[in-house]
């Protein structure tokens, strides 16, 4: 009984491996002379279109004495242009139906809005008015200093541990741009000058840095035509975009630190240097990452948080950067844990997994949750659009959304364990306890004021 | 050669030309709106009365089974809260699996399962379907309710209940639903802590066996799976399953108001005041004015270009979002808006919405909010189709209300139809503004008074129930009697000064870990000390002395400023009330309070830096049952013992934001005036 059971086993996975496969993404492509690169997507099914442009600017495009700028952008191109009145941009788009947003990252910066179908004229315009012409001037740059502002503190002053990858990038990096966080300094935007913010518009809002993806019901033809209607006339950049070449030198020690927060509870914070983003070995790291901490089964939840309880929550994020990002592990302690504790129990986790490898059993599961992950991410027009044009900026080309299901399959469990002894080397992480604020926790603290 | 170079002039000048027409002065006009195509879902009843929709597509390798039971609401009584453990119960082992198996066999496929007292939905790829089946076959027939399931749930909802009795959107939600519908309806009831402790396995179990029945359950299956697929799986894991009667409940419509009306829960260590306006409303999915009722909401208070926000928080600035909602429902549906403001603020506040709501009801829209809101909405249900969810929900709807076939594939037409009069007719028809609830949970002594404006204001406690009457102060009370009266209660002003100093322990129990906290209190010579151990480890101490304090975290120490070390003053001894007079501190007696049943009298203590604490002194024995610190949260005192001829209170809940369960401390030794050395304070 118990031998079929097994043979039955291995059979299922066999069988598992040729449907480990996904539905084809169908899409086309052109350029325009200016350089701006188009994707469309076409599907009819529902009656809306996704637009959106992918501006390959981060915060490693700027200079040292002037960070947070790529993500004070992503505000400023809310301000309007020659056509569109200040603060305009949003109700426009919501009168019409729609909703958009946008983000930044160490690399990129995106802008995406959703229409109803009939409205894609109105999306191209808006995006063009913002590459062609956007408002960069003294009144727009105030207000969305102040909003910043409040955004850094809300998000990462005053929520706890909210300053984790601030304080990681600057130990993780010594020369690389990847050293600050894309919110950046409010210093150096407060220092900047407006023919600053007006260059730094010149130089990276160009259609030769740009990507517009337009996904949902359109016709391929009318949809061409109305790009190069609204974007042929923005010109080309006239200076080459300067995308740093600086190598980070690998770590030959561990830096260890202890960073005092507004917080109640100890965490600890492990970060260890990943390769380039298309490497190949990132579909094993982020592997690994699930198997470490995805899901109440994953090892170091199951180990951690549910039996030894030295922990309230762990996670491990890879975060995959263009030129080799950090692999950030963090755990927060349970009550009356040593961070040293919880760190000492974490590294044996990971030693396990460096020595030992995983079971059979669960590398499948691994498969399968890569899969159903891969298979839900391209579940609305937005992911689409989004997938699309990361491929084509970050993975060579657009089809790569057509292969991402392959270089997962590819990945062994051999490959597992060997990319946890390459990445997860202890002599070149950094180790962050993040401790509670003495004079705060102790005026906060309910036994302090007792009687 | 010739015809290229002709074309590429040709191209050249089409592209010349095209560039001329571009006017960016102008926004471009809408393409004709687009044919909104809902995919139609296949639908087939099983013998057992099981109905099933199908929603076949297949552009993704994923299929989802959601079963629905259509019951009638019920009331629960002296089990309230019974439905709400349905669910998990259900998921906690069957009699062939585990929690632990369900779980891992779940995550192993990257699957979802999840369950409640009226649904179970399950998710996979396609690949994964049958064991997917399998494990909601199993859950749905097999469930064992383990009793230590029960036990476990039952521990969280009472911590749960704990944090939302603190909570002042929990506390504003009950009191609303009490006031509007009654705490005899099945909307109008709240969970208790008993009546979490009546619920037994037994319930559960017969909650289960008598609704979980095909007759009243729909079945919408959406996703890569055709109509002929889905009669094969449906066939095969839910034709067993039998049918059964399943009781119905009518309930009594509340009666509507004469005018209106004020609740009011007095929390007094709130800055912000939480406002509900709300009424019941006739209101079903689709009734006739359904969809203007969507539009209406859209206009009044639907999102942040909406009347109430625009006024409220745009032009008032007395909030960070005011909203409203029209809520359709079979029993009874209910109109409601609300915000929450500054104290400050409440009465100008609720003159806002009351004027908003007025106008509304007297004015009516303009087209152009009519226009905007219509595309609003247009909008957000043409991206609701994209989720294929969405379709199954459609059909679930036609099948339950009974509307036509067509209902949603009409449903913009219907709404671009409606015009600026049959808006207005539906706010009219919808909303009375003479007949309003009006509930605040907010410092009801600073806005008791000015709510008297609106209505009757009727004073309600944490759960909704009508607050005990509180006698008036008589009039030859003070604060200086209360505190005369407590050193009287505990043992006598001679007895109490004899106490110099204290030394205790007090030991506590935090999710699972214990907590130790040392205290030595010097009264004589102003010195303090402070020391928290957790699991062995120091985690945390503050020493005063010399009117000098420092405090330290995990090793590291600071010294406190001069207001810091002035608040923690108001707690260093270790009978504070003996030294209010020498401390120049001033007493104010602020009437008489409901502390969890108890009648006492109020006290509020200022330093003259201008830190303060409050104390509450029983009524009847005198003695203090409760503190309130801003920063440390609130103290119940309790289980008064006699030590040295003192009554010292031997147990202390802790209630605080900062920890996520009210802490009960017990004094597990205690030395009155001991030796002390330097030493203790260092």
């Amino acid at each position: 009984m118990m031998k079929k059971l097994t043979a039955l086993g291995l059979m299922a996975g066999m069988l598992s491996v040729p449907a480990f496969a996904q539905n084809k993404i169908e899409f086309k492509e052109f350029d325009l002379d200016n350089g701006l690169h188009v994707i469309m997507h076409q599907d009819n099914t529902t009656p809306i279109v996704v637009t959106s442009v992918l501006y390959h600017v981060g915060s490693k495009n700027e200079q040292p004495d002037r960070t947070g700028f790529a993500h004070f952008f992503e505000h400023l191109m809310f301000e309007g242009s020659e056509n569109i009145e200040r603060g305009e941009y949003m109700n426009i788009i919501q009168s019409h139906g729609g909703t958009l947003n946008a983000y930044t990252s160490n690399d990129i910066t995106y802008y995406y809005e959703s229409l109803p179908s009939n409205e894609l004229e109105l999306a191209l315009y808006m995006e063009s008015e913002r590459m062609l012409h956007s408002k960069v001037d003294q009144t727009g740059v105030e207000t969305q200093r102040e909003v910043v502002k409040e955004e850094k503190r809300q998000s990462y002053d005053n929520r706890p541990y909210g300053s984790i990858l601030i304080e990681t990038l600057k130990r993780a990096y010594t020369v690389h741009p990847y050293r600050w966080a894309p919110i950046g300094s409010l210093d150096d935007l407060n220092a900047a000058s407006i023919e600053e913010f007006q260059q730094f518009y010149k130089d990276f809002y160009v259609p030769n840095n740009a990507t517009l993806t337009i996904a949902g019901d359109i016709d391929y033809k009318q949809t061409e035509e109305w790009v190069k209607k609204y974007f042929s006339e923005i010109p080309k950049g006239t200076k080459e975009i300067y995308r740093p070449d600086i190598e980070e030198p690998k770590k030959t020690a561990e830096i260890r630190d202890v960073v005092y927060d507004n917080i109640q509870i100890p965490a600890v914070i492990q970060a260890y240097n990943l390769p380039p983003k298309a490497d190949k070995d990132s579909y094993a790291m982020s592997m690994l990452s699930t198997y470490l901490t995805g899901g109440n089964s994953s090892l170091m939840t199951k180990e951690l948080v549910d039996k030894q309880q030295k922990a309230l929550a762990l996670a491990a994020i890879p975060l995959d950067l263009e030129d080799g990002g950090i692999f950030i592990m963090y755990g927060i302690t349970n009550m009356g844990v040593e961070p040293k504790d919880l760190e000492t129990e974490i590294d044996k986790l990971v030693k396990q997994v460096q020595e030992e490898g995983i079971s059979d059993q669960d590398f499948e599961k691994l498969q399968n949750i890569m899969e159903n992950n891969i298979v839900s991410g391209n579940s609305s027009m937005a992911g689409i659009a989004e997938n699309l044009a990361e491929a084509h900026v970050m993975f060579g080309g657009a089809d790569y959304v057509n292969k991402v299901m392959d270089a997962y399959s590819q990945v062994t469990k051999a490959d597992l364990q060997r990319v946890a002894n390459e990445y997860l080397t202890l002599d070149g992480r950094v180790v962050l306890y993040y401790l509670p604020k003495p004079a705060e926790a102790a005026q906060e603290s309910p036994e302090a004021a007792q009687e | 050669m010739k015809k290229i170079a002709i074309s590429f002039i040709l191209s050249l000048l089409v592209s010349v030309v095209s560039f001329a027409q571009v006017d960016r002065s102008q926004f471009p006009k809408a393409g004709p709106a687009p044919v909104i195509k809902i995919g139609e879902a296949e639908t087939f009843t099983l013998d057992n009365g099981l109905k099933v929709f199908v929603v076949e597509n297949d552009k993704l390798p994923r299929v989802s089974f959601t079963l629905v039971l259509e019951r009638d609401p019920l009331f629960e009584g002296e089990k309230a809260g019974l439905t709400g453990f349905v669910g998990q119960m259900m998921r906690a082992g069957t009699t062939t699996r585990t929690k632990d198996q369900i779980d891992e066999e779940i995550d192993f496929i990257g699957a979802n399962l999840g369950v409640s007292s009226t649904s179970m939905s399950a998710s996979s790829l396609k690949k994964h379907q049958g064991k997917i089946l399998d494990l909601m076959a199993d859950v749905l027939y097999n469930p064992v309710f383990p009793e230590e399931e029960l036990e476990k749930l039952k521990k969280q909802t009472l911590t749960g209940l704990a944090t939302s009795k603190d909570d002042p959107n929990s506390i504003s939600g009950r009191l609303s639903s009490a006031m509007v519908y009654g705490k005899d309806h099945p909307y109008g009831e709240s969970t208790t802590e008993e009546s979490i402790g009546n619920i037994t396995v037994e319930d559960v179990k017969s909650y289960y066996t008598t609704y979980f029945k095909p007759n009243i359950a729909y079945l919408a299956i959406v996703g890569d799976m055709s109509k002929s697929e889905a009669e094969e799986v449906v066939n095969k894991y839910f034709s067993d399953w039998e049918a059964g009667d399943v009781p119905k409940f009518t309930y009594d419509t509340p009666a509507p108001l004469d005018k209106t009306v004020v609740g009011l829960v007095d929390r007094s260590s709130s800055v912000q005041t939480v406002i509900d306006i709300a009424q019941p409303i006739d209101l079903t999915l689709g009734d006739e004015e359904y969809i203007a009722s969507r539009v209406l909401n859209q206009i009044f208070g639907g999102g942040s270009s909406s009347r109430l926000f625009m006024n409220l928080r745009e032009d008032k600035g007395y909030t960070y979002g005011a909203y409203s909602s029209f809520a359709a429902d079979k029993l009874i549906g209910q109109f409601s808006a609300s915000a929450s403001v500054r104290t400050e603020v409440t009465d100008s506040a609720l003159v806002e919405f009351i004027y908003e709501i007025n106008d509304l009801v007297d004015n009516g829209v303009t087209q152009e909010e009519l226009d905007k809101a219509k595309a609003n909405l247009a909008g957000s249900f043409g991206r609701s189709l994209e989720s294929p969810a969405t379709i199954a929900n459609f059909a679930l709807n036609i099948e339950r209300y009974d509307l036509p076939k067509d209902y949603y594939e009409t449903y913009l037409q219907k709404m671009n139809a409606l015009t600026v009069a049959d808006i207005n007719k539906t706010a009219d028809d919808l909303i009375d503004p003479s007949k309003l609830y009006i509930t605040a949970v907010g410092n009801g002594s600073e806005i008791k008074d000015k709510l008297a404006q609106f209505g009757e204001v009727m004073m309600f406690d944490n759960m909704g129930f009508p607050a005990k009457e509180m006698a008036a102060v008589d009039a030859d009370m003070t604060s200086e009697k209360v505190i005369e009266n407590y050193i009287a209660a505990i043992g006598g002003k001679a007895k109490a000064s004899a106490i110099k100093a204290a030394k205790l322990e007090m030991v506590a129990e935090v999710m699972g870990t214990q907590l130790t906290i040392q205290l030595i209190h010097d009264d004589a010579n102003m010195r303090f000390a402070q020391k928290t151990i957790v699991g062995g480890n120091v985690m945390q101490t503050s020493v005063v002395k010399d009117g000098k304090g420092t405090a330290s975290v995990q090793g590291q120490s600071m010294a406190m400023t001069d207001e810091q070390v002035d608040a923690t003053q108001l707690s260093t001894y270790f009978l504070p009330e003996l030294h209010f007079e020498t401390m120049g501190y001033t007493l104010t007696l602020d009437g008489i309070k409901d502390v969890e049943g108890t009648p006492a009298y109020k006290v509020i203590v200022a330093t003259p830096l201008g830190s303060s604490v409050t104390n509450y002194y029983s009524v009847e024995s005198g003695l203090k049952i409760k503190n309130e610190n801003p920063v440390s949260g609130d103290t119940f005192y309790s289980d008064y013992q006699e030590k040295n001829g003192v009554l010292i209170p031997m147990t202390q809940t802790i209630k605080s934001a900062m920890i996520p369960v009210p802490l009960e401390a017990k004094i597990t030794n205690l030395e009155i005036n001991p030796e002390l050395t330097e030493a203790d304070f260092n």
